[in-house]
């Protein structure tokens, strides 16, 4: 798996992951996928017509060197951005037509976020952080509060529900990020670059969490990132290059 | 949540919202010290004016548009019959502290010690009556205006404009500091004491009035109904300045009885009656039902409140709600750029946490609720500091017994700055810095919300 990574010719030893694309039920489908950004008048593309599909209860990795778009990909599976084109289904539902409010119903309902930096809010406690996403549903404070309480606990970080983002250190965020993301119990958990900011181990402890938590939960994790060595054996992997797909294992 | 959240970034950005708060404080401070000023403006200008001229005054009908040219057709004849009719219904003598009548005369006054003359603009009024009616304190202000002085001289005795003193060349007789007589020129004096009994006609016995008092003399000629001049002389109690100095320099307040003998003679007419409601409240009540005993009676009079017939309250209150109105609209441009900014860089470094928030599921409502909840909160806080601090600087205020002197008035009032006694306008000054504090975050909020998320997600 310590594979040198060469992002101008990615080559993923298929022999190397054996578990790699079974046949399972179909969570997000996508064809065509095209993104194009205007910058002043001219026209970026990032994505130019990418297909494929995340697997049900599984993890997807999409990797391709920086700028190759999956990214881009990234945002328009987690209903944050809108393709130009193409079509793309979640759970089985059109989600290229969903409205700003549908887009944004549909992401606390069946979405949860990884970032890169964390991204939790500095003047909430972590149980409070992990609590927040359910004020989107309709949870008594009491009942929110003990399955916060219950993700921290998963995240291993049950003794620090009280401290703010700040005292804690990155790889502990990020576990509350993750935390976070899991306490709606959503069906698809995305990722986007979650150990960019962490040292090795820790970078490795947080994609074991976020295997682990995957089986527990059913949920279907896609995570992005250039470093090949934090893919884990069993996982399906959509490589992109140049907006393009280049090769899905 | 939102509460919290807008809460401790509140705390989190202590010294920006801190300078904010006190920006809306600030400004609702002067609005309140201000809005405080204009109320007692309220209270003690027409506390001032109907110690003087009652709640409400009766006029023959006519009077106001056109007795300036004829008053002595549109008097109220039977003065004494209307305020006997008036005090016999049972709702008005329940409410009714005083009824008193007045007569405005003009004429001519005459020094024979100094040979200056002048017209004269008078008043004639009973003083017991006069004196009660300034003893009027219907909101309990404390405000007490002092008697007319006129009560312990007799029937011949007068008040005199501090103007009309100083004209008459009577400063030194009448011990007045800081007034200066006229200068006199001896070769033109006319050392004979002037004789009007000539002009005087079948009210002549009038005019020896006055004769044998110690006091300052004047003669006082008017004319009287029938068009005959009738002069009187009266002793000067004291010379009282007055508000304005047209009025100061002919000013004289004579006794009721003396006016109306030089002007009718036996007739019992009077220019109007004042009434004095023991209850403003219960002003509009009385107005009505002294309107209705009028009309059953079949008399030609109508009952005005004191407003219609001076307008200088209304102009006095009219210009200082104005100046309250523009001070008001400057502070509020102050306050609204000053939360708009607040508002904005709280925005700009919290980007990428709006971008987090929605990218979670929350609708754009929920991003508009968290900053406008801040500023909100913000704008609470200002209001809660002005109005603490209004308290305390009025009663510092209050305590120091400044006073001023209203156009209205020629002695002063005691400054009392009513920022509590005006419940609804304190309520409502803060209640105007807490809107203002959201409606000034509604437009920076909205662009939050609409950011682009992915967009918001790559800030740094």
């Amino acid at each position: 798996m310590n594979q040198a990574y060469n992002p101008q010719s990615f080559q993923y030893d298929i022999a190397q992951n054996p578990g790699a694309r079974p046949a399972r039920d179909v969570a997000v489908s996508f064809k065509g996928l095209s993104k194009t950004y205007k910058m002043d008048r001219v026209e970026v593309p990032a994505l130019k017509g990418v297909s494929g599909s995340i697997a049900k209860a599984a993890t997807t990795f999409i990797t391709g060197p920086s700028g190759s778009g999956k990214s881009t990909l990234l945002n328009l599976l987690g209903l944050l951005d809108r393709p130009t084109d193409g079509e793309m289904e979640i759970l089985g539902e059109d989600v290229t037509k969903l409205t700003d409010k549908q887009a944004a119903d549909f992401r606390a309902q069946h979405i949860g976020f990884v970032f890169q930096s964390f991204n939790l809010i500095p003047v909430l406690s972590l149980r409070e952080n992990v609590e927040f996403p359910l004020l989107n549903r309709k949870m008594s404070w009491a009942s929110r509060k003990t399955r916060a309480l219950e993700y921290l606990e998963a995240v291993g970080l049950g003794d620090f529900v009280d401290r703010r983002p700040g005292e804690i250190s990155g790889g502990q965020r990020q576990r509350v990020a993750i935390a976070r993301a899991l306490v709606s119990e959503p069906t698809l958990l995305i990722a986007d670059e979650p150990t960019a900011n962490l040292d090795t181990k820790t970078s490795r402890e947080i994609v074991a969490l976020m295997d682990r938590i995957k089986v527990e939960l059913n949920t279907s994790v896609v995570i992005c990132t250039h470093d090949t060595d934090l893919i884990t054996p069993g996982s399906a992997i959509i490589n992109i290059v140049d907006g393009q797909t280049a090769g899905e294992y | 949540m939102i509460w919290k959240i807008a809460l401790r970034n509140i705390f989190k950005n202590a010294r920006r919202s801190v300078t904010t708060a006190l920006a809306i404080g600030i400004g609702g401070l002067a609005a309140l010290l201000f809005g405080g000023f204009v109320t007692s403006i309220w209270y003690g200008v027409q506390t001032s004016m109907i110690q003087e001229q009652g709640n409400l005054q009766v006029y023959r009908n006519g009077y106001l548009e056109f007795g300036a040219a004829n008053p002595d057709a549109y008097t109220i004849k039977d003065w004494d019959k209307v305020a006997a009719l008036l005090a016999a219904d049972p709702m008005l003598a329940e409410n009714i502290a005083v009824i008193t009548p007045r007569i405005d005369l003009a004429g001519v006054a005459g020094n024979a010690e100094t040979g200056n003359s002048k017209t004269f603009i008078g008043t004639g009024i009973v003083p017991a009556e006069i004196d009660a009616m300034r003893g009027w304190d219907g909101w309990n202000i404390g405000q007490v205006a002092p008697v007319t002085g006129l009560a312990a001289g007799g029937q011949e005795s007068v008040i005199v404009g501090l103007g009309m003193a100083r004209l008459m060349g009577m400063c030194e007789a009448l011990s007045v500091p800081n007034c200066q007589d006229a200068p006199v020129d001896a070769s033109t004096l006319v050392v004979e004491e002037q004789d009007f009994t000539s002009l005087v006609g079948t009210e002549a016995g009038l005019a020896d009035q006055g004769n044998g008092t110690e006091k300052p003399q004047l003669n006082v000629m008017a004319a009287t109904s029938a068009g005959v001049p009738n002069i009187a002389r009266v002793g000067i109690e004291s010379a009282q300045a007055q508000a304005v100095r047209a009025i100061d320099n002919s000013f004289i307040m004579m006794h009721f009885e003396q006016a109306r003998g030089l002007l009718y003679g036996d007739s019992q007419e009077a220019t109007a009656l004042m009434l004095q409601v023991a209850d403003p409240a219960q002003v509009d009540a009385v107005k009505a039902r002294v309107d209705a005993v009028m009309t059953e009676a079949g008399l030609d009079l109508s009952v005005y409140h004191f407003t219609e017939v001076d307008p200088t309250f209304d102009r006095i209150f009219g210009m200082f709600t104005f100046m309250f109105i523009v001070v008001s609209i400057v502070l509020s441009i102050v306050i609204v750029f000053t939360i708009v900014n607040t508002i904005s860089m709280t925005i700009v470094e919290r980007v990428k946490e709006i971008g987090t928030i929605r990218a979670l599921g929350f609708r754009k409502g929920f991003v508009r609720a968290l900053f406008l909840t801040e500023s909100t909160m913000i704008g609470l806080i200002g209001a809660l500091i002005a109005l603490g601090s209004a308290i305390l600087l009025s009663n510092v205020i209050n305590a120091a017994g400044l006073q001023w002197t209203p156009p209205s008035n020629a002695t002063p009032l005691t400054v009392q700055l009513m920022v509590l006694d005006n419940p609804t306008f304190a309520i409502g000054v803060v209640g105007t810095l807490v809107a203002l504090s959201f409606l000034a975050s509604v437009w920076p909020t909205f662009k939050a919300a609409r950011l682009n998320i992915v967009e918001s997600l790559q800030r740094a």
